[in-house]
């Protein structure tokens, strides 16, 4: 009898814990953020949105197109070096690097972060009684066009590559995750759709740095065009291989004309909705502050930095000398052949010996305000002091220049000196800002860059880290240019005419009479200069090959001629002596190495790698 | 304590006689290959440089997608790699100024494994002269096509310069070379019979130096290759 109580209380016990436990842990974890979290608030969406701008593949100051030391690229381990610049392997400028290295890429595969985007688009319609059907299908409109720039930068380096839409499931069999790629007009096609859809779902207006149906509007005609040019000169200059037999790289040519109607229809829709900055009667001045004023007009889709948050760039302190910046290092400078692009300089005489100039500032002597607004001229002032530069002294010149030029250096009679306080006759031999050929710190080519330079910060406050200003990656002055280019390809050289003359008189430059391609393409590059547009340019348009065939660069060296007291400057090799060769095979960049290991199905690697 | 010692030696030595004992059984790479490039229309070596014609060389024993790795040639139209680990490889040559070979060969690469690739030019440099004046010299030459269907454009025709005997693409200086160089920027149809005589003249030679001299003709295909004349002495007196 007593072992019987003994059994039900044993069994009661038992039975009242088995039915108690385990209930308190079936609750959702409180230290994991769960989608709903996320998604059912506007804020918390806003900050899975703010992860995704942040990755965004712009190529903004810190932009390394060569890696850098953390081969990322975007988000390098270094960005206070600016002046490793696309710019500066192209003949824009000349500087760190030493040759063309930038051609075969760092490896960007960016699928990480378009996972997170997949994973917005698939999850944002579960939402629509927390955040309204018109919100959800803005934020869709918003991750379309954030989903179609990661895919840019990728199609524009690659070719065609896999199109991944939908979340992943690392568990599914490696045979579904090993995805093929795909062909390159389907890669373009895909960019061009989802910028449609971000056209159609986005609102009118948005927050600065973050999209709108125009800013994805203005980036279809950036990307339509780069396709349109890949189909038509593409088609032409290329490299043969399995790749290329397989479609995924080129386009038919065939396809050109379509591209270039897209483009030329996405930027006719940005017209009216931002327009050129226009607000100072000073044609330098305003072209100076279209890069600077936050108000501005232009400014279609912007990054921006801060010191607080620890993102400032160093644009300021990496080009200009620091003998204007409290503390500094450049190391690209502007090249004479890209300063001849707006104007052949008068610095000789018909007779062929150099013209002489009173004072350095006169070579600035009427060149175009946008030429002066880009480029520091010897001569020009910054934050209260001036472009000294000066490559050296003559006592007195003969001849002329070309014969100068064409010496070997130890014959001939000028002084020149490697430090700043090198004194000849109680005169200093080269300038504060240079130019000396020891060190990297002083232009080498006469110039420095001025487009984005804040002016108006004070000397001490020019520093590493310390540059806010926003970079503009998107500004109406492109999409006139796209469509122009576009308008053009398409026969239409009337509107082409109307949309460069735009572009000109805003930049205090005599309106054209008369259009063709070459104007178009130049009226790009000296209005695109320095911001990192040029190398794909030369890229799309096929000409890299040529443009930079063991190509060298010249620079504008200004000297004080004693016995005349006057100035001359001589056009000479930039004092580098850099040597940039673009081989075929950059037109793509090769598949990185670690994706083919992973994947068998990214073969075969673009052509010649 | 004296026992304590011994027994922590002991297990040392335990430990050290078992550690170790995987070793790597995969063979050294002992393999070898070289062979020959050879001009078909002279059947001599290809006339060639550095930066030009590389052995492209894949290991298909090993992977379905291997890694390509490439054999450059030597200066004289031979190519070798003595550190190969033993397989089937696909192999073809590439880079150079001849007409693209598109089947590649298989090879099972062992100790001493040879083979020779048979090569069409693009374009075959006749007639080459060199005479010095003073000091300047000037060289001559005739250019011809063995298939001039199809041909790639012809960009320029340099002289390469060298204080060496290894003178070719990126070994030669510039001043002498890049700069010395004649556009052309034609078809190879399209050109005359005197198009394609061509001079180049290279003056101010340092006088005393001994000069090794030939000269390239580039055409415009994917690799931007240039055929090469034989190598000749100069000296400037």
């Amino acid at each position: 009898m007593k072992s019987i109580y003994k059994l039900i209380i044993a069994i009661s016990i038992g039975v009242a814990a088995t039915t108690t436990s385990c209930q308190k842990l079936n609750i959702a974890p409180t230290n994991i953020i769960t989608p709903d979290i996320i998604f059912s608030s506007e804020a918390g969406v806003n900050s899975y949105l703010a992860n995704i701008y942040r990755s965004l593949p712009i190529e903004d100051f810190k932009y390394r197109p060569d890696g850098g030391d953390g081969g990322r690229g975007f988000n390098p381990d270094n960005p206070w070096m600016n002046f490793y610049h696309a710019g500066a392997v192209t003949g824009e400028m000349v500087g760190p690097f030493g040759g063309m290295d930038i051609g075969g890429g760092f490896g960007y595969w960016p699928y990480g972060s378009i996972r997170d985007v997949n994973f917005l688009i698939e999850q944002l319609p579960n939402y629509k009684a927390q955040l309204t059907e018109a919100k959800v299908n803005a934020l869709l409109g918003e991750a379309h066009f954030l989903r179609a720039y990661y895919y840019f930068a990728l199609a524009k380096r690659y070719g065609g590559v896999p199109l991944i839409t939908t979340v992943q499931n690392p568990g599914a069999p490696l045979e579904e995750l090993q995805v093929h790629r795909d062909r390159e007009d389907a890669t373009w096609d895909f960019i061009g759709d989802e910028l449609q859809l971000g056209y159609q779902l986005m609102p009118e207006t948005s927050q600065a740095g973050r999209a709108n149906k125009y800013v994805a509007a203005a980036y279809k005609s950036r990307t339509m065009l780069y396709a349109g040019c890949i189909a038509k000169y593409g088609s032409v200059n290329f490299v043969d291989g399995d790749a290329r037999s397989g479609g995924f790289v080129g386009i038919d040519a065939g396809k050109a004309n379509g591209y270039f109607t897209k483009a030329f229809d996405a930027a006719k829709l940005v017209e009216g909705h931002y327009s050129l900055y226009n607000k100072n009667a000073d044609k330098v001045q305003n072209y100076v502050d279209a890069f600077l004023k936050s108000d501005s007009p232009e400014n279609i889709f912007i990054k921006q930095y801060s010191i607080n948050s620890n993102t400032a760039h160093s644009w300021d302190a990496t080009y200009s000398p620091r003998y204007m910046t409290a503390n500094a290092l450049s190391r690209a400078y502007p090249t004479l052949d890209f300063v001849e692009r707006f104007t052949q300089l008068g610095i000789t005489n018909s007779d062929g010996t150099p013209k002489r100039f009173t004072n350095l500032a006169d070579i600035q002597a009427g060149l175009e305000p946008r030429l002066l607004a880009t480029v520091y001229f010897p001569g020009a002032t910054l934050r209260g002091l001036q472009f000294d530069t000066q490559r050296g002294l003559y006592s007195n010149f003969s001849g002329t220049a070309a014969a100068e030029v064409a010496k070997q250096p130890a014959a001939r009679a000028y002084k020149i000196s490697g430090d700043v306080n090198t004194l000849f006759e109680g005169r200093r031999i080269i300038g504060f800002t240079g130019i000396k050929t020891s060190g990297d710190e002083l232009t080498r080519t006469g110039f420095y860059v001025r487009k984005y330079i804040d002016y108006a910060k004070p000397i001490n406050t020019v520093d590493l880290y310390r540059s806010e200003q926003p970079w503009i990656d998107m500004r109406y002055a492109e999409v006139l240019l796209n469509r122009a280019e576009a308008a053009f390809e398409l026969g239409n050289s009337a509107d082409a005419l109307t949309s460069i003359n735009q572009i000109r008189s805003r930049a205090g430059a005599t309106a054209l009479g008369g259009i063709d391609m070459a104007k178009i393409r130049n009226e790009r590059c000296m209005e695109l200069a320095f911001e990192n547009q040029y190398y794909w340019d030369l890229k799309r348009w096929r000409v890299a090959d040529v443009v930079l065939d063991n190509a060298r660069f010249k620079g504008l060296m200004p000297y004080y001629v004693i016995n005349e007291n006057k100035y001359i400057f001589l056009s000479e090799p930039e004092t580098f002596g850099r040597n940039y060769n673009f081989e075929k095979k950059y037109y793509y960049e090769p598949i990185p190495g670690g994706e083919l290991g992973k994947n068998p199905n990214l073969y075969p690697n673009n052509p010649n790698y | 304590m004296k026992q304590l010692i011994s027994r922590v030696l002991l297990g040392v030595c335990v430990l050290a006689a078992s550690a170790c004992t995987k070793i790597d059984n995969y063979d050294a790479p002992d393999a070898s290959f070289e062979g020959r490039l050879i001009d078909a229309t002279t059947h001599a070596n290809f006339l060639t440089s550095q930066n030009s014609i590389q052995v492209r060389m894949e290991q298909v024993s090993w992977s379905a997608t291997p890694t390509p790795q490439e054999i450059p040639s030597k200066f004289d139209g031979t190519f070798k790699d003595t550190k190969l680990f033993k397989g089937t490889y696909r192999i073809i040559p590439k880079g150079g100024a001849f007409w693209p070979i598109y089947d590649s060969v298989r090879v099972d690469i062992t100790k001493g494994s040879s083979h020779d690739f048979e090569l069409t030019p693009y374009i075959t440099i006749k007639n080459f002269t060199q005479s010095l004046v003073g000091t300047t010299l000037t060289l001559k030459f005739d250019i011809d096509a063995p298939i001039p269907a199809g041909l790639p454009t012809i960009i320029d025709a340099q002289p390469y310069v060298n204080t060496t005997k290894l003178v070719g693409a990126g070994a030669s200086i510039r001043d002498y070379s890049e700069t010395k160089a004649v556009v052309i920027n034609k078809e190879f149809i399209d050109m005359s019979m005197a198009d394609k005589s061509i001079t180049l003249t290279i003056p101010n030679l340092i006088s005393g130096r001994k000069f090794f001299v030939r000269v390239g003709v580039r055409l415009n295909d994917s690799f931007k290759s240039s055929n090469f004349s034989e190598i000749v002495e100069v000296d400037v007196p």
